[in-house]
């Protein structure tokens, strides 16, 4: 790389930085492979998608003929598609919300000066660590209604009778599901919340005590604004990567019972994989695709970012 | 198809340079490979085949097979790539979009009416006719791969359903040691055997091809066996079936919770520690019996699938069979050479033991000595009788006609016949309405499929 | 008084929280060591004589661990290494670097978090059918660095705007490159930031269980948790080899996070506590 020359009048750091065309050539250029990267990798597919979501090919593989928007007039009327997207809300926001709440009560609670605070930090995020596969294989055998040792504690606790068959009812399915999912991303959410709470100089709290405000006013008026801009890009990508979750529910119960945890994406690997309709398929993802898209440019216009060093985001 | 196979395909045809060229990148994680593949013979045609037999004895005992073979000449080689019945649409489906296909694939009729969309299946007529020559098949299992002119899989092994039943446990409900006769029997029987924590029977209720099977062969016992009428409509929505379905809800009240999340394994499990005394299932259930049980052999009870005073003797019936999807001649060729030698009776035997009493003889000489008097079989000596006589009595949705509505792919691949129990079962939907909603989900799958020119 | 029934409590809400993630690790660590047949009673019955690796030693017969466990190292370890190399490239220019259409890139990057991975299941699998790379690591590499890099990118930014300006300044004064600048100065002060990110991907490619279950064919060339997922949904399903592959997937993972799992943390909290 060609050395940075200092043009006459020019300060050093203005060298490096206020230099804006040099900046910007940088710039361009060291987030340039990045980009590219993801160029190949999801806009290429993404077109390709859009224009299955044109025609009616059926089984992967086949020929499909164009169809303009055909797929798109039938899937936005079709119930199952409806019921998917409301179920989908319910796992991406509902699930967000429980997390959240656990993840604050574990950032608080690790935020605490004790022995063993560093164990702590550590292996409380052993869940999110572990493949999902081997959350589903260790959760279908203790909520077995037979022989699972959650049934076995319900019973004998008398917390209900009968066995509960969390996996196999609609309506115990998808809270089940969602508490899973809950139980295994709060550890992450927890430490970047975790984080954020580091960066709240210790002197702010003693001001406010000083002030007479108790500890409930304190969270809500110095933690929860200072820790805005964690808080927002979680609640942007995390709510992302919420909404297009596949394995763990694939693996738990496939979208059943009866579709009572058929969210979108599984709805779209089904419909493409199972049904044999591709283009049906590529169109409910397009359409998801969508309204993420319609959600981010939203919450990015609407929701504050909060301050922080380095930008926006 | 692995990197090996392709670098090998690419060194014997010498016309891949490009493609070589193009897998630079993956040949730095494949030079392993690569020379391994130098090394081998470059003339030899190689056959990758692909099943969803997973078990780690099934895979075990193909691979003897396979390594007998192998070794049995030099001119060919067959490797088999284990899959999972749970992802196969999807994988073998982008394989064969990709020219990534396996040259042999085994199959279920179902399966062989949704993959031959793609094009890629090969007519087998030919292969069949030339082991039939020397080893006659049973109709019922060439029938379903037979329609549009040719034959589209050389039938493998067959898969029956019988009832399973716990004679020890029986005697101590003060049954005594017989199956029940009908299907009231079979109701009483169910009732007085669900206390104590125990339950009577296995009535699966999830969204998963166990609760097709099952439910389907109680609708064979009750005159629904075609599921299209003769003119090629779906023809679901009957009397019988809503009958059919309220029995099978009615039974569901003695099956153990959890049943609407069962997969393969349960039944089996709770039948084998005593917590479930009748189940509905293939021959699997002889195997492990005495050892997961702690019961000797003759408590473990077969019988075929109660029927209805003006109902028939029936079950499920699959043929499994063998898919080509590779149009190159040598690996034709090489495909008939491979089956030839499979179905000699002693290798047959070998293969069918793969998992005794599951995987029934498709040839009139595969019911054999060898495969009889193995030493599981020989144990449970009337079990095996039953199984291949109920196999008579066998029959698979959507493909007893002579004429095959391709839409039988999706009716099966979406477990329609699962999702009808579960309206019925666990969302407590009428048997009416749940059939009637069944028959519009096969109604729309056969509209939605073109049949195939 | 009142201070220890605090300090009492507290340590209660601690070991609860802990216990809520560990606990159902250790239900099932107990469970690899025993016969299926305890495992499948309608209540739990742990026998402390029938403790024993039957169920590793059937795993280890049925299963090639070994090549899955190979196979998953080289796929995280190059998706790790592609993922940090862009991501602090990107880094270094969205935070870094005044320019013009900054933060709309860095929007961008995040943006990419919309697509449904199972959207670009298909069309993926097509392009790379055509470049030769189904049924090759690489490809699981390609899709794992496309899902962790920009997340990555984001991780760095507590780190890169740590840094003092006056570094730069002072190696502007010695007429330092840019890109040295990043390689002998930034990436040292960077260094939790980057463990953390390395870690973050990692975990990541090791966990990625849909792109590899279809782009992968060949038994020898399966990653872990595809390899384990061939146990389930199977005729018998014996909970006690299950359990051993849950354990023998999870432990390398847990293993590596001994070791390295404080930096990760620290690195997560350090890079926001300026």
């Amino acid at each position: 790389m060609q050395a940075t020359t200092r043009r006459a009048g020019q300060t050093p750091l203005e060298a490096i930085r206020g230099d804006r065309g040099s900046a910007a050539l940088f710039g361009y250029l060291f987030v340039a492979p990045l980009i590219l990267w993801l160029v190949i990798t999801i806009a290429l597919p993404l077109v390709y998608s859009v224009f299955l979501s044109f025609t009616d090919i059926g089984v992967v593989g086949t020929e499909g003929a164009f169809i303009g928007l055909d797929n798109y007039r039938r899937i936005v009327a079709e119930p199952e598609f409806r019921a998917a997207f409301v179920r989908s809300l319910v796992w991406a926001f509902g699930g967000g919300l429980v997390q959240i709440v656990l993840a604050f009560a574990a950032a608080l609670t690790l935020n605490q000066a004790f022995r063993g605070q560093r164990f702590a930090r550590t292996w409380i995020i052993l869940s999110w660590i572990v493949p999902t596969i081997v959350i589903a294989i260790m959760w279908r055998w203790m909520l077995n209604a037979t022989f699972g040792i959650v049934n076995y504690l319900i019973t004998h606790l008398g917390l209900s009778a009968v066995p509960i068959d969390f996996l196999g009812t609609p309506q115990w399915a998808m809270p089940t599901l969602v508490l899973i999912n809950a139980w295994r991303w709060f550890p992450f959410l927890a430490l970047l919340i975790l984080a954020g709470l580091q960066t709240i100089p210790e002197e702010y709290y003693q001001a406010a005590q000083i002030d007479g405000a108790g500890p409930v006013k304190r969270f809500f008026s110095i933690t929860l604004p200072l820790l805005q801009p964690v808080l927002y890009v979680t609640g942007l990508i995390g709510t992302l990567w919420a909404f297009n979750i596949f394995d763990l529910i694939w693996l738990m119960t496939q979208g059943g019972p009866v579709s009572a945890t058929e969210t979108l994406p599984v709805l779209i690997y089904d419909r493409a994989f199972n049904g044999f309709a591709l283009g049906e398929a590529s169109t409910i993802s397009v359409l998801l695709a969508l309204f993420l898209l319609i959600y981010s440019v939203v919450f990015i216009r609407f929701v504050p970012a909060g301050e922080t060093e380095g930008g926006v985001l | 198809m692995g990197t090996d196979q392709q670098m090998t395909k690419s060194l014997a045809t010498g016309h891949s340079r490009r493609r070589v060229l193009q897998g630079a990148a993956a040949l730095a994680m494949a030079a392993p490979m690569l020379r391994a593949a130098r090394t081998m013979a470059q003339e030899k045609v190689q056959l990758v085949l692909w099943h969803m037999e997973q078990p780690p004895n099934r895979v075990q005992q193909f691979q003897k097979v396979l390594d007998a073979f192998n070794a049995s000449q030099d001119g060919i080689e067959v490797k088999q790539q284990v899959q999972n019945w749970e992802d196969i649409y999807q994988k073998a489906t982008s394989a064969i979009q990709a020219g990534r296909q396996p040259d042999l694939l085994f199959t279920i009729p179902d399966f062989t009416t949704a993959i031959k969309q793609t094009g890629a299946v090969q007519p087998v007529e030919d292969l069949v006719d030339a082991i039939a020559a020397d080893h006659k098949f049973l109709e019922p299992a060439v029938q379903p791969y037979r329609y549009e002119d040719h034959t589209w899989a050389v039938p493998l092994y067959g898969m029956v359903q019988l009832l399973w039943y716990r004679k020890d446990m029986f005697e101590a409900a003060g049954l005594g040691r017989d199956a029940p006769k009908d299907w009231d029997q079979l109701r009483e029987y169910a009732e007085k055997l669900t206390a104590d924590g125990k339950f009577g029977i296995g009535i699966t209720s999830s969204k998963h091809l166990y609760t097709d099977q099952e439910f389907y062969s109680f609708m064979i016992t009750n005159g629904g066996k075609h599921l299209f009428a003769e003119d090629g409509k779906v023809d679901f929505d009957t009397p019988n079936n809503v009958k059919t379905l309220a029995f099978y809800k009615e039974l569901s009240k003695f099956s153990p919770p959890g049943s609407s999340s069962w997969t393969w394994a349960e039944p089996q499990a709770l039948l084998n520690t005593g917590q479930l005394a009748m189940a509905i299932e293939k021959g699997q259930f002889l195997g492990p019996f005495e050892e997961q049980s702690g019961r000797p052999a003759e408590d473990l009870g077969a019988a075929p699938i109660p029927w209805p005073p003006d109902g028939e003797r029936g079950s499920i019936y699959y043929s499994n069979g063998v898919m080509l999807l590779s149009d190159d001649q040598a690996k034709r060729d090489a495909t008939g050479e491979f089956l030839k030698f499979l179905f000699q009776p002693d290798t047959y035997a070998e293969f069918l033991l793969a998992e005794p009493g599951l995987f029934l003889p498709v040839t009139e000489d595969g019911d054999s000595p060898a495969w009889r008097q193995s030493p599981v079989l020989a144990k449970y000596p009337d079990a095996v009788d039953l199984l291949v006589e109920q196999s008579k009595y066998g029959y698979l949705f959507g493909f007893t006609r002579d004429k095959i509505n391709p839409g039988i792919g999706q009716i099966s691949a979406e477990n329609m016949l699962a999702q009808v129990v579960q309206m019925a079962i666990v969302q407590d939907q009428t048997p009416e309405e749940a059939v009637a909603a069944g028959q519009k989900m096969m109604e729309a799958a056969a509209a939605s499929v073109q049949p195939s020119s | 008084m009142a201070r220890g029934v605090r300090r009492g409590l507290f340590a209660l809400l601690v070991v609860g929280i802990l216990a809520i993630v560990v606990v159902p690790f250790l239900w099932i660590l107990l469970a690899s060591f025993q016969p299926n047949r305890l495992l499948i009673q309608p209540s739990p019955r742990f026998s402390l004589a029938e403790m024993g690796l039957s169920n590793y030693e059937n795993l280890q017969q049925a299963a090639q661990y070994f090549t899955y466990l190979r196979n998953s190292a080289v796929v995280a370890l190059f998706s790790t290494l592609i993922s940090l190399i862009l991501a602090v490239l990107a880094a270094y220019s969205v935070y870094r670097l005044d320019y013009r259409g900054r933060q709309t890139l860095l929007r961008l990057l995040l943006i990419t978090y919309v697509f449904p991975g199972v959207l670009l299941l298909i069309p993926l699998y097509q392009i790379f059918g055509r470049l030769n790379l189904i049924d090759n690591l690489l490809s699981l590499v390609i899709v794992n660095v496309t899902f962790a890099a920009p997340f990555c990118v984001w991780l760095l930014r507590g780190f890169f705007g740590a840094i003092p300006e006056g570094i730069e300044e002072a190696a502007a004064l010695d007429g330092a490159g840019r890109m040295r600048i990043l390689l002998t100065m930034i990436v040292p002060l960077t260094a939790p930031g980057l463990a953390a990110t390395a870690i973050y991907t990692f975990i990541l490619s090791w966990t990625e269980y849909m792109f590899a279950s279809a782009f992968i064919i060949d038994e020898t060339r399966k990653t872990l948790p595809v390899g384990l997922g061939a146990f389930i949904a199977q005729y018998y399903v014996d909970w006690g080899i299950l359990a051993a592959a849950a354990i023998a997937t999870a432990a390398p993972v847990v293993i590596l996070f001994a070791f390295v799992g404080r930096y990760f943390v620290r690195g997560l909290t350090a890079g926001s506590g300026k």
